[in-house]
């Protein structure tokens, strides 16, 4: 009963984000000036058209006003398009009018949901480990090295990191790893790895500190006291319990990669969504760049809401509000 | 007479030395990363000043007798793929990274600041409103949101400085909220008020030198994430118009011609990296020092 309320709340105060996300953009979208008919490559094939047939081209915006709705009044058009948006009816894209929206989520929405959850995936397998070494062997070289390292993967944007693998992959080290394309294991190594180094630093900081404040703690000491040995006390008593804190991260993290494989996309030319809302975008294209960001903005949410069910769970201190 | 000025001079200088701006400044310069990383952003502020001058070639300028040319004495750093200097695209990436950098987060500290005290001072219904609109910020990366206000507001400098900043306010002013209420429901006001203090020495002495630290903090975390959205919106084809140069324009078309020309990425990935990890490492220090207890 309990969860049921707890999931209707967060389920409504998602859906009124989603809404007025949806709202906001289309609103900007409307008012910003160069639609799509307008952008550079369509305006200048549409040129001699024009000045030959000004009848003709009248009829043709006509008819690309009529499909899209955009003879509507702004407010028919936002409500309209919340409808269509929230029952999953997308339309086609201005791009490609035959595709519609949806075939194009089918394929691209996977790949990036694998890039995302694979990095948060390995920067959780390799940053807790790291963590757990540099808070035991604290200050001292190997602490320093961790430090420093996570420092570097913080401070350092994937899409920095992945030019660079493309640079030691593509001229250096040739035919160790493919820098371009998606769909084999190989492949997927470069992108992952660049989305995750960020991940990684952030997660061992956090297990560093949490670890050793964990250390800090009176039923460590009666533990110790008790004659527990020195690796379950560190693994059994400390690591459990800082784990729990750690999975608050997790949440924010997963936005931040899912930012992150927008960039990472491009630059290894994966067909995810992120190409995807890079072309939409920088071609005008309304439909399909507003309703990427929907499915962005919803996977992030949701995500969201499944850690912290997963918090609760795990730490039974915590309530959910 | 000398005594006594030597030694009122001597109570100032024990005063200045038991600040907190001054303790503060000596915990900062134990940390050798906090200290190279400030050198590194003042010689980056410093280039983005006086770069137009010293730059060997104006950034509109193509050499297409040497395009894709390596590094050379003419062309420092070698030539991209029109025959741009690649030297002075980067003396002027600092400049216009600098500017969009720290006036985006000038912006979003503004309306933070003010949204932030507004909900703080007032509480009640403005409180709930605002911070609504702060979980609503926090729900999506900011990055999309810049997207979104690039394709409204253009490419220029001035758009982009409103794109990146407009969608940053939400943390700051959670920040701001979270150290009005503090400070106001604070025993230490509360003691000097009741001892009679004017409200004004109760901001300067009492208020403002304990939120001074969290703010030049905040700042100093905002300015390298600023950066990379920046140069993350180029990435995507979003950022400054070329021929504006801007170090993400540089990276993605480093990215996509680098089979053949490697220099073209060398120079301004290792700049851009070197720099953001400068600001991160003095954010960092300053983290420290004005927090030595909490922090990791």
């Amino acid at each position: 009963m309990f969860y049921a309320k707890f999931f209707a709340k967060r389920f409504v105060a998602i859906v009124i984000t989603l809404a007025a996300v949806i709202a906001i953009s289309y609103i900007m979208m409307y008012c910003s000036p160069g639609g799509f008919m307008n952008t550079t490559q369509l305006a200048s094939s549409l040129a001699p058209l024009a000045a030959q047939d000004p009848a003709a081209y009248q009829k043709l915006m006509e008819q690309f006003q009529l499909r899209y709705g955009l003879n509507l009044p702004l407010w028919h058009q936002v409500l309209l398009y919340e409808w269509h948006t929230f029952t999953l009816n997308f339309g086609n894209s201005m791009q490609n009018p035959t595709l519609s929206i949806m075939s194009q989520l089918k394929t691209a929405l996977p790949i990036s949901v694998i890039l995302a959850f694979s990095s948060v995936v390995l920067s959780v397998v390799v940053g807790i480990p790291m963590g757990i070494i540099a808070a035991i062997k604290r200050n001292t070289w190997v602490d320093y090295l961790v430090t420093t390292l996570s420092m570097f993967g913080q401070a350092i944007p994937s899409f920095v990191l992945a030019v660079i693998f493309v640079l030691l992959f593509g001229v250096v080290w040739q035919n160790v790893l493919p820098v371009t394309g998606w769909g084999t294991v190989p492949e997927a190594v470069l992108p992952v790895v660049s989305l995750a180094a960020g991940n990684i630093g952030v997660v061992a900081r956090y297990m560093r500190g949490s670890l050793i404040e964990t250390m800090r703690q009176d039923f460590i000491r009666t533990a110790k006291a008790k004659g527990v040995k020195y690796w379950p006390l560190v693994l059994k008593h400390g690591v459990k319990n800082s784990l729990t804190a750690l999975i608050t991260v997790i949440g924010p993290q997963f936005a931040f990669t899912v930012v992150g494989t927008v960039w990472v996309e491009n630059i290894f030319a994966i067909p995810g969504l992120g190409k995807v809302i890079s072309t939409a975008f920088t071609n005008f294209d309304f439909p399909l760049a507003i309703t990427a960001v929907f499915i962005l903005g919803a996977t992030i949410m949701l995500t969201n809401l499944a850690v912290d069910v997963i918090y609760a769970v795990m730490d039974p201190r915590v309530k959910l509000q | 007479m000398a005594i006594a000025v030597s030694q009122s001079q001597q109570s100032v200088r024990r005063a200045r030395k038991n600040s907190p701006m001054y303790r503060a400044w000596q915990r900062y310069r134990r940390n050798g990363f906090a200290v190279a990383g400030l050198g590194w952003v003042i010689l980056f502020f410093i280039i983005g000043i006086i770069g137009p001058w010293i730059a060997p070639y104006s950034y509109t300028y193509a050499d297409f007798l040497h395009m894709h040319s390596g590094p050379s004495w003419q062309h420092l750093f070698g030539t991209d793929t029109v025959g741009y200097d690649v030297f002075s695209q980067i003396l002027y990436s600092v400049r216009y990274a600098l500017e969009i950098a720290l006036g985006a987060t000038c912006v979003s500290f503004l309306i933070g600041i003010v949204l932030g005290l507004w909900a703080g001072l007032s509480g009640g219904i403005i409180d709930m409103i605002v911070m609504r609109a702060v979980d609503f910020m926090f729900a999506l990366p900011s990055f999309f949101f810049a997207l979104i206000l690039v394709v409204l507001l253009g490419k220029g400098i001035f758009p982009m400085i409103l794109a990146i900043g407009v969608p940053g306010w939400a943390g700051y002013a959670r920040l701001i909220r979270s150290l009005v209420l503090s400070m106001r429901n604070g025993e230490m006001v509360e003691a000097a008020r009741a001892l009679g203090a004017p409200q004004w020495h109760i901001a300067r002495r009492y208020m403002f030198p304990n939120v001074v630290g969290s703010m030049v903090v905040s700042l100093a975390f905002g300015i390298p994430y600023d950066l990379t959205a920046q140069a993350g919106l180029s990435i995507v084809g979003m950022g400054l118009n070329p021929p504006m140069p801007s170090f993400g324009n540089m990276l993605a078309q480093a990215g996509a011609n680098i089979l053949g020309f490697p220099w073209l990425l060398y120079f301004p990935a290792g700049v851009f990296a070197i720099t953001l990890l400068s600001f991160l490492f003095v954010a960092d220090g300053l983290q420290e020092a004005f927090n030595p207890k909490g922090g990791m």
